[in-house]
Order: C-alpha cells, then structure tokens, then sequence
C-alpha cells in the first residue's frame, strides 16, 4: 500500500534527514516509533505528499506521488489517505456532523449520513453530533479526530503520535479503536510514535 | 456539503465582523442610490410640472418664489398683480396663451386653485368622472386629492383660508361642490382643487356678491379689470417672446417674469451639489466599507490558517480555498448590497411621506435602475478584488508546518 525507496528530505537550514526504507502491504498495520525530532512528523508528511522528498519516491497503492500534478496530489490525498492528528483540526464554525459530512465530500463523494451513523455510534458520538465542536471534552475530541481519519473510508490512515496525551488505560482503548476500525475499513494503518506503550500491540515496527 | 455551505457557516461564525462590514457597506450603497433616486424623480416631476409654461407672470419679488408658488404651488406668493395690467399680456403677438390663476385657500391642505379650464388642457388632464366646472364654487379635484381625502361627485365642503390645513379661518358662506374628479396626470394637477377665479375672488372679497348674480362666465374672459389675480401663466409662440418680453415686463412694468425653465435649473443646480458632496461620501464609505472586507477576510484567513490546511488534507485545491474565500466575501456584499438598496428605498419612502404632508408631493418607490446594476457590479468587482489581495496567502500555505504548528 505504500512504498518508500530512498526517501530523504533537507530542512532549510542544511539539516538532512535519511529514512529507512518503508513497504507496508494492504490492510496491514505499522509503528514507526522513535523519540522527539528524529523527522517523524516530517516522514509522514512526505509520505502523504505534502512535503515534497529532496531524494527518492513515495508510491501509494502503486501510484508514484511525484507523477500527480498539484492538483491531481490534493485530489488523491482526500480520497486516498485519512489523517489523525497529534493536535485535533476541526472546522470550528460546523457541528460534530458537518465537520464529518465535510470530510466525507471531498473531493467528489457524496455525504453518506449511514455511514457518519454508524461510526459515531461506534466511537460514542451519536448524542454529540448536533454540537459545536468546541463543546466537546478533550475524549470526545480524540475520537471526533479518529473518526475524520476514517469516515471517508481511506485506503491508508496516518496517525501522529494518536496517544500521546492519554493515560494508560485510554492508550491501550485507542490503539484498540484505530486497529479495530482500520480492520472494517479495509486499510492500512501507518502509526508514528515515541510512546513506547504501544509497542507491544503491533508486530510491525520500524525504528527511526 | 457544498462549499457555499461552508462558507455561510464561516461568514456567519463572526457575527460583529460581519455587521460592520455589512453596516458600511449597505450604507455606502443605500446613500447612493437614495440620493440618486432622490435627484432623478425630483428632477423629473419638476419638468414635468413646468413643462407647459414658458413664463410667470406676478408681483414683484423672489423669481423663484413666484415659479415655486404659482408653477409648483408648494411656496407662498410673491402678491397679487392687477388683471387689468396682465390681461394686456394676452394679446401680445408672441404670446400664444396666458392663463391667470388666482389662489390663497386650502382644503385640508390641498391648494385650491382658481383658474380657467384651459389650465387643464396645458397638464393633459382629463376627467376620469363628473364635468368641469361652470359656476362659481364648482371644483373639480386632482386624483391625488380624491383619494387622499375620500372626495366623492357632489360632496360639499368649506375651504379655510391660507395653505395649512385648519379649522379656524373656514369660509364657511361658500361650500364647494365637487363637480368632477380628474384621472392621475403625474403632475401638480393631482394635488390640486381646481374652480374659477370668481370663486376665488368671491371668497375673499364679501362686498362683490354681484359677480356671483350676473353669472359672469370663465369662458368669455370679461373680468372686472380691477380684479387682481396672483399670477399670470405664458406660453410663447415664438421663441423670440423668452428674450424680449421677460426684460420688457420687469423693466417697464410694476410686475415680474419669471422664466419656470430657467429658475428651476438653478435649483437643480444647487440641490446637485448637495447631491454630489452626498455621493462623494458615499463613495468614501465604499471604499472604507471594502478596506473593511479586505482587512476582516485577511483576519479570518489568518485565523483559520490552520482549517484552511486541514481542507487542504481532505483533498481541496487551492483554487477551492480561493473560492470558498471569495463565497464568503461575495455573500458579503450581496447581503450588503441588497440590504443598502432597501434601506435607500425606504428613504425615499420616509421623504416621500414627509413631502406628501409638507408639499403635497409623493416620490415613487422605484424597481431597481439601470445604474443601480452598475453600482452592483462595481460592488462586486470591489469585493473579488479586496478578497483577491487578503488571499495571496492561501498560494503561500504550508500545509505541512501549518498543521504542526499549535
């Protein structure tokens, strides 16, 4: 599903960062995990085609990023790859539902109002979705965030750093979720981490 | 969900943004077109109204007061002028008609206007009931006066003496009978109560009762020559009559010519410059009210620097950014737009209702104008490029350090 080869990228500064190369198979499941300012936040953004790599290529579910013109890019990551963010991004003038009837719209699909029904009934947002998403508490949050990475039904989800605001025991529920929804949705999971908790629920980890 | 969605959900997440630009603008374009429609419609009633005469005879005085009272009757008189001195007037070989007219009496505020039936042909006016006048104390009534006070074929009334409606000086020895009703001209006419000079003189001289028993008639121009009357109406035949008689009568003769044409220009001239300072304001409320647009989407892009990325990772271009941005303002300023345009009307409302009660003229509430379409695009053409100028931002984002940012 994704497929990195020689993937290398320059700050402006001069500072260069070398990643390993990363092949993920469908519906497969992933940690790359290393400590803060390694660039995992900036390996998932190359991955995702929104930095552009000094050296090597990035291919999603065999498309080679480097071959879409910007617009066919910003096209193909809306319908292709779903993003949780360390920090939760909203649009905050919309309700809980029409921030997620948004991400479902985009770039050409229709709002499939089953489909918003059912994750958040699964993820407990159902009593939440008329609200603004500023009323909703820091948990209610987390999940809204999840559940914009997979309302859309993406074939690869990048998490950045899913849990690191979370005890224990919400930790281990979390990277229960996103495995569990990954599964129904048929994609791939790619999470990036330092937190070393989660190590043990994946089998596939990738050290940077 | 359609960009535009999102995009009122956004304009409208700002409520006091939103007012102020919505105030300044709706401002800027209601003071336009209120003034603009203002002007034209005063412009308009005014020529009308003036149209058929070419000079005014009266006593001697402010010109423009004598067009105002004797032409557009929303001023007093400058007096009275001996009928024996305008009736010489009348067969001067340049002149084609002179109509006097004779007045000083209302009827709740309705000028009542005593003249010969010719005077109505100069308006084209035409009776929608009932005949014209033959006696004196017979009226017929402008379709304005009809309405307004519920004046029906044969109602008998008292008029009182002066031009505000009151109670307390009412001829009450002479009721008028309302013999005809004329159809809407679009002029004076309609706001007048229009009977022969006998009536009028009858009202007011009470020891001249005789003219009532001789039964003089209007038709045949056999005034008392001692009689005087307030004003004299000309129409030239010839173009030659505007250069030489005006001098003549204000240099040879104890009265004065006022030329309606040339008076009311001036006054148009002068309301035109008050008109044109309004406009400049107006202006500058326009431009201030799109440096308002400008400054509040360059706000918002700002703040939502960070959405705007977010709807960059769900797949939107930046030229969708632009355009959700561009939504925005123009909603903007088509609520502005629409809102400035009523308000102008209602303007012109509240003028109108003011004047109908002070001068007995109404102003028309008008559909939108050819201009008023121009002033549209010229609001619109503003607001794309205030929107295009707080934009370039969208083109610099990064999305990538936008998001990481907290």
């Amino acid at each position: 599903m994704v497929e990195t080869s020689n993937l290398s990228y320059a700050y402006e500064n001069g500072a260069a960062l070398v990643f390993p190369d990363i092949v993920l198979p469908p519906r497969e499941h992933m940690l790359v995990i290393g400590p803060s300012g390694v660039g995992k936040t900036t390996l998932l953004y190359l991955m995702a085609g929104l930095l552009p790599p000094s050296k090597g290529t990035v291919a999603i579910d065999g498309t080679e990023l480097r071959s879409l013109s910007r617009k066919e890019l910003d096209r193909f990551r809306g319908e292709q790859i779903g993003f949780i963010f360390q920090q939760y991004h909203f649009i905050k003038s919309l309700s809980v539902a029409d921030n997620l009837l948004l991400r479902q719209s985009f770039p050409q699909k229709g709002g499939d109002k089953k489909r918003i029904y059912e994750l958040s009934e699964r993820l407990g947002l159902t009593e939440h979705l008329d609200k603004k998403v500023t009323a909703l508490s820091q948990g209610q949050q987390q999940r809204l965030g999840i559940a914009l990475g997979l309302i859309h039904r993406p074939k690869i989800i990048f998490a950045d750093e899913p849990t690191s605001n979370l005890d224990d025991e919400n930790c281990s529920k979390v990277v229960d979720l996103l495995k569990e929804e990954a599964q129904i949705c048929n994609s791939s999971l790619l999470i990036i981490t330092h937190d070393q908790r989660i190590k043990c629920h994946f089998q596939n980890h990738i050290p940077l | 969900m359609k960009l535009a969605y999102l995009a009122f959900k956004n304009m409208v997440s700002k409520p006091l943004n939103l007012l102020l630009s919505l105030l300044l603008l709706s401002l800027s374009v209601s003071l336009v077109t209120f003034v603009l429609q203002l002007s034209q419609q005063l412009d308009g009633q005014l020529s009308k109204n003036i149209a058929p005469f070419d000079m005014v005879v009266g006593a001697k005085g402010s010109p423009l007061q004598l067009v105002l009272s004797s032409v557009l009757h929303v001023d007093f008189p400058t007096g009275n002028i001996k009928l024996k001195e305008a009736a010489a007037l009348q067969k001067h070989p340049f002149v084609q008609t002179a109509i006097p007219v004779s007045y000083g009496d209302n009827y709740k505020g309705f000028r009542i206007l005593g003249t010969e039936t010719e005077y109505l042909d100069h308006y084209e006016a035409e009776l929608s009931e009932g005949t014209l006048y033959d006696k004196p104390f017979e009226v017929v009534i402008g379709s304005k006066v009809a309405q307004q006070l519920n004046l029906q074929l044969g109602d008998r009334f008292t008029s009182s003496h002066g031009f505000v409606a009151s109670d307390s000086q009412a001829h009450d020895e002479h009721p008028f009978t309302v013999k005809g009703i004329l159809k809407p001209t679009g002029t004076v006419v309609d706001q007048l109560l229009i009977t022969n000079l006998e009536s009028v003189w009858e009202a007011h001289d009470h020891d001249t009762d005789s003219i009532h028993k001789e039964g003089l008639k209007t038709s045949d121009h056999q005034y008392d020559p001692e009689k005087e009357i307030t004003a004299l109406l000309v129409k030239f035949k010839s173009p030659l009559g505007m250069v030489q008689l005006p001098r003549f009568i204000n240099e040879r003769t104890s009265m004065q010519a006022a030329l309606p044409g040339f008076e009311i220009q001036r006054l148009v001239g002068l309301l035109g410059s008050g008109a044109q300072i309004v406009n400049g304001i107006a202006l500058a409320i326009l431009l201030v009210s799109a440096l308002s647009i400008f400054i509040s989407i360059l706000k918002t892009l700002r703040e939502r620097k960070q959405e705007l990325a977010l709807l960059r990772t769900y797949g939107l271009c930046t030229a969708q950014l632009l355009g959700l941005a561009l939504m925005e303002a123009l909603f903007l300023a088509l609520l502005g737009f629409v809102s400035g345009w009523l308000l102008g009307r209602l303007g012109i409302w509240c003028i109108s209702q003011y004047m109908q009660t002070s001068y007995g003229y109404t102003l028309q509430i008008k559909g939108p104008e050819l201009f008023e379409f121009f002033l549209f695009g010229f609001v619109i053409a503003l607001t794309i490029m205030a929107t295009l100028l707080a934009s370039r931002s969208i083109f610099k984002l990064n999305v990538a350090k936008t998001l990481s940012d907290v």
